[in-house]
C-alpha cells in the first residue's frame, strides 16, 4: 500500500547496450503511438543517452525505418 | 587522416541484385583504393518502407562501411544524390564503441521498493 515508485534508471546506462539508429525495434520501444520521442521522465533514460537517443530516432524516421506520422494519422 | 564513416543507401526494389552489387560495387570505389575491397557491405534486402518516399513502398537496404578521407565524401554523396534509383543515403561518422571510462559507470541502482 505504498505509493513509492520505483526509481526508473536508463536503460542504456543499465544494459550498456549501445544506440544504434538501424535498430528499428530500439527506436520503436521509446517512441509513443504517435511516433514521438518519449520524455526523460517516461522513459528514465539519463541526458547524455537521451540526447543520442533523439539523434537515432531522427535518422531511424529519414531512412523510412519508422515513421514520422502513423500510417492511421496521415 | 581517413575516418571510419557508415553509409546507408536504400535503393528501389525494383533493382535486380546484381544491379544493386554493381552500383554498390562502383560507390565503393569512390572511398576506398582498389575498387572498393576494404568497405564492408552489408545488404539487407527488401524491406517495407516506414512510409512512402517517391510513392513507392518497398526499399533495399545497404550498408556501407568504410574508412575514408572527409573529402573524398562530397564526390560520393553527389554521385548517390543524382542516382533516381537511390531513395535515400544517409552517411555518419561510425560510432566506434568507446570503451566507458570509470567515471561514466552507472549510478547503482537504489533497491528501495520497499
Amino acid at each position: 500500500m505504498n505509493h513509492h515508485s520505483r526509481r526508473k534508471t536508463c536503460h542504456f546506462c543499465e544494459n550498456k547496450v549501445a544506440i544504434d539508429y538501424k535498430d528499428e525495434h530500439l527506436l520503436d520501444r521509446f517512441t509513443n503511438d504517435r511516433g514521438k520521442i518519449l520524455p526523460r521522465r517516461v522513459s528514465g533514460t539519463c541526458a547524455s543517452h537521451q540526447r543520442q537517443l533523439s539523434q537515432a530516432v531522427k535518422r531511424g524516421r529519414y531512412l523510412a525505418l519508422i515513421s514520422y506520422i502513423p500510417d492511421h494519422q496521415r | 587522416m581517413p575516418r571510419p564513416y557508415e553509409t546507408v543507401i536504400i535503393f528501389d526494389s525494383t533493382l535486380e541484385d546484381s544491379q544493386v552489387q554493381e552500383k554498390i560495387q562502383r560507390l565503393s570505389s569512390l572511398v576506398a583504393p582498389n575498387g572498393g575491397e576494404s568497405v564492408k557491405v552489408d545488404v539487407w534486402g527488401k524491406r517495407k518502407l516506414a512510409y512512402p518516399i517517391d510513392k513507392k513502398e518497398q526499399g533495399i537496404y545497404a550498408v556501407l562501411r568504410y574508412e575514408t578521407e572527409p573529402s573524398a565524401l562530397t564526390e560520393f554523396e553527389r554521385i548517390m544524390r543524382l542516382d533516381e534509383q537511390v531513395l535515400r543515403q544517409l552517411t555518419v561518422v561510425d560510432p566506434i564503441v568507446p570503451t566507458p571510462s570509470p567515471a561514466r559507470a552507472p549510478r547503482p541502482v537504489e533497491e528501495s521498493e520497499a
